[in-house]
């Protein structure tokens, strides 16, 4: 178990977990673009709002991904099963508070139960589940986490 | 004044905070709220059934008569209650947060005494769930709360009488001396515990509300004729307006009979695709850039779920889902069934990718940006509309019967390929299909020439070989369809006023529908009208016209989405958010021909 197996796994989870996003909502699965949530934090155009977001997305990405070694080397074992559960968790985290909870919070363009007759939101919210962005949208979100965690978990086991 | 315990449509007045709205009845009832969102489950539907569904009433207890108004360029109500004894007025707002921690929706009711002594009464009865949601009554510290499941409601009352509880409401009498005044609010939760606002924060936030919506429509920029009726139809617009989402519902309600009595009874509490157009241009025409921006934004994420195809209509929350289904609920005045959801959502409408097309130009036009990836998905729908055009369809008015060649629909299809050929040119869309586009706009632009028209009528026609008019041939006007046959739409525009037109009004068209019953004029249809009257350069008629309509609205210069011909009465739901985008538009049209 080193950390540059957490380094890459984190890479490559992360372009797994933004292609199958991106492959679900081609296939009219589901509204999520998380690269797109997180860059119009910083951008109101579109354009430079993805690129923000895919290098924000994969910082993100790679935060985890030393969460999940951290965690790993403190009960003393990694896996690919292991990551699994940790990427079932940590999607089940993320869409029932990071992005339903704190995100429409903190976000600057995104609104929240809350926004009323003064505010002009440019995001909608995204609801319980992340609901809001189509009914698929907890399982693709939960399958895309879930193999962005078997994959961190296996690269940090492959590299001990 | 109420027949069988239901007040006439045009007595109501909406107050609202861009979340939800209330209706507010003109002998002090409020008979609508859903909670916490627009086209979320009612608290108070009396509106729809007047024993089982729940109202916050408030009025004096001897005779009365009422004198109301907005204050002026709010969207708070001011009902004055004159009686024998004196004189109060009730200030009905729905509060915006600001001062201090505010619940999650939060109604206030102020009464000032103004003269003499007035005896008033108050009750609320919540009914959660359209009814029939199981609603407990008790006290919290103090404080009596209704609440059912994840829902619950908190009266806070100061100078308003000691709070009473039963079985099924809260209420209380106070007499009201001149000079004194008593406050009575509505907290609201969902999904968390309720807050208890003080007097001083509840009063707060009330001046804050009224700062805000006078703010916001002195920062209007329309400046032509009938500038009261389009501030207010802004103001309308508003509340019509769910502002998380930045989506603006068709209607504040559900199931207000078309018919009294009958079953033409539809939910309106959806964003439809059909109005995109008409919204953007007045929300940009009126200086709200702000609004339309988020709008637009909405209506890019929302259609993305179902692209290339278009669904007639989305959640406010921009789900794609809107099952109908019937509620237990008597109906107003017997108007059964209640419906929620929508069934037109799956409907095939060609019309609405013209809509949206129009749309994306016109934000175009005003400098709004489209990226790479929203050109690319306007291209996939300009696509999509050269493989479907050919097919019939329900048609604007969302017809249940059998799908037919429609007039407009195809119109509309022409609109959505010339602005696709538009955005391409100005390289806003991808140019890879621009000929192909071209191409497919003259084939739909001839079968309109030579389908669509009557030489026996010297006009165009509902649909392909119809001898029927249809009102939403007044859009090809609006629309600027390239006429050959009627180069300025004039012939077209007169024979609809003359077939379809009793005076100002308008039918929708007079052919049959597969449902049963009668239905009132149409109110956008009359606006259209102007519209057309003022682009085809005839300003007088136009103006003629305008002011009869300005005065069919109701005291407070709100529209429903039909009057009867015969009574006056308004019919369907209330607000109508098209009939006020219409009166918007057609003024800006009048005002632009006026300038020349």
């Amino acid at each position: 178990m080193n950390v540059w197996g957490a380094v890459a796994g984190g890479f490559v989870g992360t372009l797994v977990l933004t292609t199958t996003l991106r492959g679900a909502s081609e296939l009219g699965l589901t509204r999520m673009d998380l690269p797109f949530l997180l860059g119009t934090a910083f951008s109101a155009d579109r354009s430079r709002a993805k690129a923000i977001g895919y290098l924000a997305h994969f910082l993100a990405g790679e935060m985890f991904a030393f969460v999940y070694f951290g965690v790993f080397a403190a009960i003393g074992r990694s896996g690919w099963w292991l990551g699994a559960l940790f990427g079932l968790l940590h999607g089940l985290v993320s869409s029932s508070a990071l992005i339903n909870e704190v995100l429409p919070s903190i976000h600057p363009r995104m609104g929240t139960p809350l926004s009323a007759a003064d505010s002009n939101p440019l995001l909608e919210p995204p609801g319980f589940l992340a609901l809001n962005y189509g009914h698929s949208t907890p399982l693709v979100t939960l399958l895309a986490h879930v193999a962005y965690g078997t994959i961190v978990g296996g690269f940090v086991s492959l590299a001990s | 004044m109420r027949v069988g315990g239901y007040a006439a449509i045009r007595d109501y007045a909406a107050i609202g905070d861009g979340r939800t709205l209330a209706l507010v009845g003109v002998d002090g009832s409020i008979d609508w709220l859903c909670l916490p969102d627009l086209d979320s489950a009612s608290v108070c539907a009396a509106l729809l059934d007047a024993e089982r569904g729940g109202s916050f009433q408030l009025a004096p207890e001897v005779p009365f008569t009422t004198e109301r108004r907005y204050v002026p360029d709010t969207n708070v109500l001011e009902s004055t209650f004159v009686t024998d004894d004196g004189v109060v007025r009730v200030t009905d707002a729905m509060l915006l947060p600001s001062h201090g921690l505010a619940p999650v929706r939060e109604l206030v009711r102020r009464v000032q005494g103004l003269a003499g002594c007035v005896p008033l009464a108050w009750r609320v009865e919540p009914r959660f769930g359209y009814g029939a949601g199981r609603t407990r009554l008790g006290w919290r510290g103090g404080v009596p709360v209704a609440s059912s499941g994840r829902d619950a409601l908190a009266v806070c009352a100061w100078g308003a009488g000691e709070s009473r509880l039963d079985e099924v409401s809260i209420s209380g009498r106070v007499s009201l001396a001149e000079g004194t005044s008593a406050l009575l609010v509505v907290s609201a939760a969902h999904q968390e515990p309720l807050v208890f606002p003080s007097r001083g924060e509840v009063e707060a936030r009330l001046d804050a509300t009224l700062h805000f919506w006078t703010h916001w429509a002195a920062l209007r920029t329309y400046e032509g004729p009938w500038r009261e009726a389009v501030i207010r139809s802004a103001l309308a617009l508003k509340l019509l307006r769910y502002s998380p989402s930045g989506a603006i519902a068709a209607a504040g309600t559900t199931s207000l009979p078309e018919e009294a009595g009958g079953e033409r009874n539809w939910d309106y509490r959806f964003c439809w695709i059909r109005d995109s157009a008409f919204t953007l241009d007045a929300l940009m025409q009126l200086g709200c850039p702000g609004e339309a921006e988020s709008f637009f934004w909405w209506l890019l994420h929302a259609s993305q779920l179902t692209r290339p195809r278009l669904q007639v209509l989305y959640r406010l929350d921009g789900g794609d889902e809107a099952p109908e289904r019937e509620l237990d609920l008597n109906g107003y005045r017997s108007s059964r069934p209640v419906r929620v959801g929508n069934g037109a959502a799956h409907q095939q409408q060609l019309d609405i990718y013209g809509d949206l097309m129009q749309t994306a130009w016109l934000y175009a036009e005003a400098g709004g940006g489209i990226d790479r990836e929203t050109g690319r998905r306007l291209a996939g729908m300009a696509d999509h509309i050269c493989a479907i055009w050919r097919e019939p369809d329900c048609g604007i008015w969302e017809v249940r019967g059998e799908p037919l060649h429609f007039t407009h629909s195809k119109m509309m299809c022409w609109v959505a390929l010339d602005r696709a050929v538009r955005l391409a040119e100005a390289g806003r869309l991808p140019r890879g299909r621009l000929a192909g586009w071209r191409e497919e706009a003259r084939t739909i632009h001839d079968f309109v020439e030579r389908r669509c028209w009557s030489d026996e009528l010297s006009t165009y026609v509902r649909s392909a070989g119809s001898t029927e008019l249809d009102a939403s041939l007044l859009l090809g006007a609006l629309m600027a369809f390239p006429s050959d046959r009627d180069p300025q739409m004039t012939r077209t525009v007169d024979a609809v006023r003359k077939e379809l037109g009793d005076g100002v009004l308008l039918d929708r068209y007079r052919g049959g529908d597969s449902l049963r019953g009668e239905e009132g004029a149409f109110l956008c249809c009359s606006f259209w009208l102007v519209d057309a009257l003022a682009r085809t350069g005839r300003l007088d008629e136009a103006s003629d016209a305008m002011r009869e309509l300005i005065g069919l609205a109701n005291d407070v210069g709100l529209y429903a989405e039909e009057v009867d011909r015969e009574s006056g009465e308004f019919l369907g739901n209330f607000p109508q958010g098209l009939v006020h985008l219409a009166l918007i538009n057609a003024a800006i049209s009048m005002n632009r021909a006026e300038r020349g």
